[in-house]
Parts: structure tokens; sequence; C-alpha cells
């Protein structure tokens, strides 16, 4: 029932294994430096693993202290919405160096505005352009920055 | 040190005509994201760090503060009118705030908190102006040993202190040293944590790391959760300029949550919820209309409201003189010293004074600009929580991905702030503290540096941490800090024990 909280818990207490293996595998260089850069990774790591440890012991009394689990599930949860949100930002990690800014910023745009339920894509599609075209326009032309013109190279 | 007179030539550098530009700016750019949800003060500051590459330190720096403090006067204005507290430190305006609005005296609820947020924030820069030569003269004489002392404490105190739960606090405070150690280490040029990453060796840089879990996680979190409640906006009614009575009410309340505030910001405490809710129950307790509390009641407004921005204001203290960030903003605001190869502190006082007491004078500009900004100029702000939810963080998202893939123009720090924004997620849905998650990556490294020097001058000995009695002392108030409160209730509960036994 508190399956979540455990996995989290759990979570931490790997990431802190994680971190403490990486640290072993470091070359500990104390010859010539007193603290090596193995040493603040070692307390990190078995840090992680006490603070896991403790917070499995917490949920096993009754779960974590002054957070509301049940209203965190009466307020449900909306996987579509996170799912579409989801997609919209690995769309624009994988797009933007190929299509550009301006369409991967107008396709980010429209999953998210689905992502909150609204429908009007004409709308949202107009208004998602106008706002990449400008942001590319000041950014490439005003700052000198170098945000990817893409499949649009010719037209900008 | 005659503080008045550096503040006088403070003065001149504030009030040149560009650094007035960039303190409007700044002021009018934090008060946007201060009223609109979803985005805050870390996440602005954060996405408009690379241009620190093309503006001058002091424009730069004098924006960013002003996005700071403005942030604190915008998020007032959500809170009284949303009901939503744009941020932790103003759960008890969006209370009090949102009751009289309902009641149709939300005129005087903006009134109250706009004018309270500038009489603290004026009076905390006036105590700020004081007290930063004060600390310099101790700060001086401080060694490594007692840097890394006080760091440990500011990672105590913004961790495990000021929160709902000290253990869930040190997660994220461990997560964010955790993400603090990814790159090359400086002093052996040792790769950590790279994985054969070309992108990793440089370190994770704190953009994608704040708007990961500030703006990404955040829009996951509303668009899984909350997209069902329906808000409702009040409308402003009354005079924001307030009647004779509610200004008779507020004075008291605006100076008392000044003098509540300011101490927690400027100790390496950090964290303004604590001193809001202390205000609240100081006005409550002190009110003869306490009755009134919970209902609307401009007292449990105008005090919180103070608090929290002299609290804004008393993280600079720390900030400046002692380069130790206790809030997730105050660690953005450092890297940006950091990008300009200044390292907030005794010595920037003196070597770029110019600098240092600009920012300062700057402070009292910015408060008078946002006065102006908040009062008669109130009706354009709440313009902006008329911008339908998904037009909000679609645009929200577009300028984030755009903020972290413009850095260094790679894909791979995109989906790393996918990541990041999960994260945010999970730590949201399970209620974890996310700012100290920033302040440890930030200052992670910074202790690591202290530790080795500390060291380094005792030959390898931890000794030196208990032999020099400032940084000793430091220590065990961590260490008190840490395991008092844990050890106070076992004491509690024997001593409640014992008489039910007998």
């Amino acid at each position: 029932m508190m399956r979540g909280q455990i996995a989290l818990s759990g979570a931490v207490c790997v990431v802190g294994l994680l971190v403490l293996t990486g640290a072993f595998a470091l070359p500990d260089q104390a010859g010539y430096s007193t603290v090596g850069p193995a040493v603040v990774p070692k307390i990190v790591g078995m840090a992680l693993i006490a603070v896991g440890a403790m917070l499995i012991h917490e949920v096993m009394r009754g779960g974590f202290r002054n957070h509301d689990e049940k209203a965190e599930r009466e307020l449900g949860m909306d996987w579509v919405a996170f799912a579409r949100i989801s997609a919209g930002i690995v769309l624009y990690g994988g797009l933007i160096e190929h299509a550009g800014f301006v369409v991967s910023s107008w396709v980010l745009f429209l999953c998210t505005a689905k992502g909150f339920g609204c429908n009007r894509w004409l709308r949202n599609g107009g208004i998602a352009l106008v706002m990449a075209i400008v942001i590319y326009l000041i950014f490439n032309r005003g700052l000198g920055l170098n945000l990817p013109a893409g499949v649009l190279k010719g037209l900008m | 040190m005659d503080a008045w007179h550096f503040l006088a030539q403070g003065f001149q550098v504030a009030l040149a005509p560009n650094n007035l530009l960039w303190a409007l700016v700044g002021a009018m750019f934090g008060t946007a994201v201060g009223v609109l949800p979803g985005i805050g003060p870390a996440v602005a500051i954060a996405l408009l760090l690379p241009l620190t590459a093309k503006l001058d330190p002091s424009g730069a720096l004098i924006m960013f503060a002003g996005i700071y403090y403005g942030a604190m006067f915008g998020g007032s204005t959500t809170s009284i009118l949303l009901n939503t507290p744009g941020e932790s430190a103003t759960i008890v305006t969006a209370l009090e705030g949102n009751q009289m609005a309902k009641r149709g005296r939300a005129g005087a609820a903006l009134g109250t908190s706009a004018i309270g947020s500038f009489v603290a924030g004026t009076l905390a820069t006036v105590l700020l102006t004081m007290l930063a030569p004060q600390v310099i003269d101790i700060a001086i004489k401080f060694g490594p040993p007692e840097y890394f002392a006080l760091m440990m404490l500011a990672f105590t105190t913004v961790s495990a202190v000021l929160g709902e739960s000290t253990l869930r606090g040190m997660v994220a405070l461990l997560i964010g040293l955790a993400i603090g150690l990814v790159g090359i280490e400086n002093q052996s040029g040792q790769a950590r944590y790279v994985f054969g990453i070309p992108q990793l060796a440089d370190g994770i840089e704190v953009v994608t790391i704040a708007v990961g879990l500030f703006a990404v996680g955040e829009t996951l979190y509303v668009a899984s959760k909350l997209n069902r409640v329906t808000e409702t906006m009040e409308r402003i009614r009354g005079s924001v300029f307030m009647t004779l009575d509610d200004w008779r009410r507020s004075w008291k309340p605006w100076l008392r949550g000044t003098l509540i505030g300011f101490p927690f910001g400027a100790m390496p405490a950090g964290g303004a919820e604590i001193p809001t809710f202390l205000s609240y129950a100081t006005e409550k307790k002190l009110s003869d209309n306490a009755d009134e509390f919970g209902k609307g009641a401009i007292e449990g407004v105008a005090g919180p409201e103070a608090a929290n921005n002299a609290a804004a204001t008393g993280t600079m203290v720390p900030l400046l003189t002692l380069g130790l960030p206790t809030s997730a903003t105050a660690a953005i605001l450092l890297v940006a010293f950091q990008q300009y190869g200044l390292q907030p502190g005794p010595l920037l006082f003196e070597t770029n004074a110019a600098l240092v007491w600009g920012l300062i004078a700057s402070f009292y500009v910015g408060n008078v600009m946002l006065l102006v900004l908040n009062l008669p100029l109130i009706g354009l702000w709440v313009k902006l929580l008329a911008i339908p939810r998904p037009l909000l963080y679609a645009a929200i998202l577009v300028l984030a991905t755009m903020g972290v893939y413009g850095m260094r123009q790679s894909a791979f720090d995109v989906f790393l702030l996918y990541v990041i924004g999960c994260l945010g997620f999970l730590m949201r849905r399970y209620s974890f503290p996310t700012a100290p998650v920033i302040v440890g990556m930030i200052l992670g490294p910074l202790a690591e540096e202290q530790l080795r020097r500390s060291l380094a001058i005792s030959e390898g000995s931890p000794q030196i941490f208990f032999t020099r009695p400032l940084a000793a002392s430091i220590l065990a108030l961590t260490l008190a800090l840490l395991v008092g409160p844990w050890i106070w209730k076992q004491l509690n509960k024997k001593r409640a024990s014992v008489p039910a036994v007998a």
C-alpha cells in the first residue's frame, strides 16, 4: 500500500550504492593531496545509503512523516497527460539537431497544450509558430546565439 | 569601514542610467515570474545566466537581484487572488489574503502586501547595509576550516531544520551533492561519474537542474495531478491604497514582520517559510481582532508578507559577505558571480567595492520601482493570470528547453532535463524539498575545496576542526541542530512515559 514510498526509498539506497561503487573505482591519490578525489564521493555514497535506509524505516512505521499521502492519492494521476508532455520534451531532444529550433519548439508546444487537455489545435499551432519564430529571430539575429535553423534553413 | 560612505558610492553605480534600466527590467521580469505560476525566480535567473557573457557584471547582477525580490512582490498577488501560493513563502498569504479577497477586500490585501513588502525590503536593506561591514570584519579572519564549518551549517539549516522532514531534506541535499560530484574534479583533474559521456565531463549545468526540477517537474505535476482542479480568480475590489483603518492595523505587523524575517535570512538559515508562520502566529496573538484570523484579517497578510521580503533580503548577508547561498535563488545568484570569475566574500568588498555596494544600493532603488509597479499598475499584472493554463505551460516549456539547449547546443542536455524533470515530479509528489538539491550541487564542490585546504594546513589531521574555537563551535552547533530535535523528542518521550508507569 506504500509501494511508491518503499520503491523511492529503495531507489535512494541504490543511488547511494552506485555512488559508492563509483567512488571505489576512483584512484585515491592521497600521496600528494590529503583529500583525494574519492574521499567526498565515498562520504556522499554512504550517507545516501544511510538516509535511504532511514526512509525505509520510516515507511515501515506508517509512511513518510508530514506527507499527506491520502491527499496525493485523491488528486489522482493522469498518466496520459504525463505521457503527452514527456513525448513533447523527448521529441524536442530528438528533433532539435535535425529539424531545427522552430519545428521542435512547435511540436513541444502542441504536445504540452494537448497534455493540459486543450484541443484548439489551430489557435495553439499559430501561437506556437509565432512564438518560436520570434524567439529564433531575437536570439539568432539580436543576441548572436546559435539556435539551429534545421529544415527551415533557406527560409530564415 | 564606513558603510554609508560606501553606500553613497554604490548609489552612483546604481543610479547610472543603464543600471537603472537593468533594475527596472529585473523588477518587471521578477514581478511577472512571481505572478505566473509554474515559473519562479530561480528558473528565471538560471535561464538568463547566458546573458552574463554579454552584459557587464553590475548590470547583470542588478537585474538578477531585481528578479529575486521582484518575484517576492509578485508572488503575493497570485496567492491573494488565486489561493495558490506561488512559492512556499506565500502559503500564509494565500490563506489569509485569499479570505480577504473572497470578502471583497482584495484591494486592501494587495495594498498591504505591496506596501509591507516595500517597507520590509527597504528596512532589511538598511539592516544589510549596517550588518555587512560587521560581518566582513569577522569574516576576514576566517580560514578554510571556518568556511568548511559554515558550509556544513548551511547544509544542515537549508535541508534539515527548516522543512517538513529532516530526513527528506537530507536526501534532497545528498542528491544535490552527488550531482555536484559529476565532472572533472579541479584539484586532481580526475573525471568523476562521467561514464565516458563528453557532456558530463564539464559537469552538469545548474540551469539544467534548476529548470528541470522547478519548471519541468512543476509542469508534469500540474498537468497530471492538478489540471482537473479549476481555480477561481477573485476580482480586485476596494482600493489598493487602503483606508486609514487598514494603515492603522498594518504598520505594526510590517515592522514586526521585518524584525522576524530578517534574522532568519541573515543567519545562514535560509528559507522564508518559517518566519512567515512565526509572524502570522505573532500577529494573531497580539491582535485585538484575533477572531478575524482565518477569515481575512489584514494583520495576517501584512506581517507574513513583510517577513518573507525581509528574509529574502536577509539571505543577501551570508551570500555577499561569506559567499554562502541559503536558498535556491541565492545559489543561482552565486553562479552568476562565478560566471564573471567573482567570488562573493570579504575580499570582494575590497576588490570590487563599487560592484557590491552598487548592488546593495540597487536594492533601495528596486524596492521603490516595485512599489510603483505593484500598486498603480497592479491591474496589468493581474492580466497575466488570465493566460489559459495550456498556453502558459506550453510557453514555459518552450523557453525552458531553449535555455537548456541553447547553453551549449547539446541535445543530451535536453534528455537530461527530462530526467531531472521526472525527478522533480517525484520530489513534489512525495513532499521532498527541492531547494537543497540546488544548494548542494553549488556549495558541494566549494565545501570539498575548503575541506582539502583545511587538511592541507593541518597536514592531514582532522584535529584542525576541533582545535580552532570558531570552527569547532560552528560544527558543534551544526551537530546540535541535526540531532538536537531528535534527542529532545526521545527525552520528552521518556519523561511522558515515566509518570505513566508510576
